[in-house]
């Protein structure tokens, strides 16, 4: 224990400043963000300049080649095609998984019955299924916007099941001694207490969706933000295809805080994970 | 969950015959749908089976299914050595984890797979960039739950064990480790998880290895079978992993009443 001493010792004094529990005061945190991402900027732009060949992305090649990018036709439209096939597959995955996932909820054989799919489908890294898809859709639009349902419904169906699980028996039980009827039971309890669930299903689809389309417009060349990031990276046009990534993070991100900033407005009781 | 209560033990026979009926037509209809649909759409359990058999009888299997595996160990090794001490290094140093804990939130909403065209044409073909493609997309889970750990941590926790004036290794050792090592495993789930797409995308889209090899071979081939049979260890794979990762967080999770 003796050799560890002094390090530890050393860790301990450079910490007492903020020992008491709270940051240390010498920066707000705005300006330890800012600060740590200009240094994050600056160390890929030093290391790409000086390790890497020429046509590797680095920010300052970036901010150059970006608005110029914005404006490139080919790649609105490639964004368009794989945005708009995101949404549409998480759509019928929200609809199609939701009834799924609430019949698995409330119906115990149907659980039974499903349940072994379901998880494994799950567990399945949707990417394996793609030579499959491509025999069945051929090389086209629908053969990703299967892979992104593919890779969308069953998070969906899993949490929507859970949903359905967790209302609360007593809710039900006052329902049915009102003689409400099914519909309205399903409207006005099983529907609305079960939305955290479905809502948490829905962010951990939207990811997986938006993987599902790149992954299909890498493996099917079809035109769209994969496939545009794959075509520029192949003549080395590093800094335009980064551009579709960035615009890839902010679509994963801004989905992720929507869904957060939705829960918590709207949701506020509801504290999942 | 079987139980010696009667009623139970009715529910239970219920339970299993109805998950034995539906794993049986499911077999039933991988089965008919074969024989009813062109080769190279689908092919019948039967001849999946047969290929299978054959693949592992061959060594196939097992020589892909190990390159596969020393992929994603190697990968996930990585990301566990790298993500967990980070984590916990960020959780003793709050002005880097503020610095940092967006970055690190956006990376771990990124789609990984989008960087592999750039991996693939700066490091071209060979071990290490499919490596870093098991590592990138296992790592982020890994850091972001240690981090969300470190954030939990009471502040009384470590305000006590300055009271008693434990030494820096003892507070990690009895403190910061044993708090955060709970939040780790649901990250370590996560990367398990994230690791396996990560280790077949990387066999699809670098130099082709392993099973995912297996089912391009057996798709560019028209081998139905053999892709089916590639794609069903996969699934396999994929559910054990799964039960492994679920396994292993309750094991470290359950103090704090978290039941995946």
């Amino acid at each position: 224990m003796a050799g560890i001493q002094p390090v530890s010792q050393g860790g301990a004094l450079a910490l007492r400043a903020g020992a008491d529990s709270r940051p240390v005061r010498l920066a707000s945190p705005l300006v330890l963000k800012v600060a740590a991402g200009l240094a994050i900027l600056a160390l890929w732009e030093i290391v790409v300049r000086s390790l890497a060949p020429a046509y590797v992305a680095r920010p300052s090649g970036i901010v150059r080649v970006f608005f110029f990018v914005m404006r490139d036709a080919q790649f609105l439209a490639a964004a368009g095609a794989t945005l708009w096939a995101v949404v549409q597959g998480l759509f019928v995955s929200l609809i199609a998984g939701t009834a799924v996932g609430f019949l698995m909820g409330r119906v115990t054989v149907i659980e039974y019955g499903l349940r072994y799919y379901v998880n494994s489908l799950f567990a399945t890294p949707m990417v394996a299924i793609l030579p499959l898809v491509s025999l069945w859709f051929g090389y086209s639009g629908d053969a990703r916007l299967a892979v992104v349902v593919f890779a969308s419904f069953f998070s969906i169906t899993i949490n929507a099941c859970d949903g359905a699980r967790s209302v609360p028996p007593e809710y039900l039980e006052v329902a049915q001694s009102f003689r409400a009827r099914r519909l309205s039971t399903f409207l006005d309890i099983v529907l609305p207490s079960s939305l955290p669930y479905l809502l948490a299903g829905a962010r951990l689809a939207a990811g997986r969706a938006l993987i599902g389309a790149v992954v299909a417009e890498f493996f099917l060349s079809i035109p769209g933000l994969g496939y545009y990031i794959l075509y520029n990276s192949r003549i080395f046009k590093h800094n335009e295809a980064f551009v579709a990534v960035i615009l890839l993070v902010a679509t994963g991100v801004g989905f992720e805080a929507l869904l957060k900033w939705l829960t918590r407005r709207y949701m506020p009781w509801a504290r999942r994970g | 969950m079987p139980s010696l209560d009667p009623m139970n033990r009715q529910a239970n026979w219920i339970r299993y015959a109805t998950v034995g009926a539906s794993l049986l037509a499911g077999a039933i209809v991988w089965e008919v749908a074969g024989h009813f649909t062109s080769g190279a759409f689908w092919a019948p359990l039967s001849a999946t089976l047969k290929s299978l058999a054959d693949l592992a009888r061959t060594g196939v299997l097992l020589r892909q299914g190990a390159n596969s595996f020393e992929l994603y160990v190697t990968g996930l090794t990585i990301a566990i050595a790298v993500g967990a001490p980070f984590g916990l290094l960020l959780a003793r140093l709050p002005w880097l984890r503020v610095a940092l804990e967006d970055y690190i939130m956006v990376l771990y909403a990124t789609p990984m797979v989008a960087l592999i065209p750039f991996i693939l044409s700066i490091m071209g073909f060979g071990f290490a960039p499919k490596v870093l493609v098991v590592f990138l997309f296992a790592v982020f889970p890994v850091l972001y739950n240690t981090i969300e750990g470190a954030r939990s941590i009471r502040p009384e926790l470590v305000e006590v064990a300055h009271s008693f004036r434990s030494s820096e290794w003892q507070l990690w050792r009895d403190v910061m480790i044993p708090y955060t090592l709970s939040f780790t495993m649901t990250g370590i789930r996560q990367a398990i998880a994230r690791g396996l797409v990560g280790m077949v995308v990387a066999e699809f889209f670098l130099s082709p290895s392993g099973l995912g090899q297996m089912i391009m071979t057996g798709s560019q081939n028209f081998d139905t079978a053999g892709m089916l049979a590639a794609i069903f260890v996969i699934v396999l794979l994929g559910v054990g992993l799964m039960d492994l990762g679920r396994f292993i967080e309750k094991r470290f999770a359950a103090w704090r009443g978290y039941n995946p």
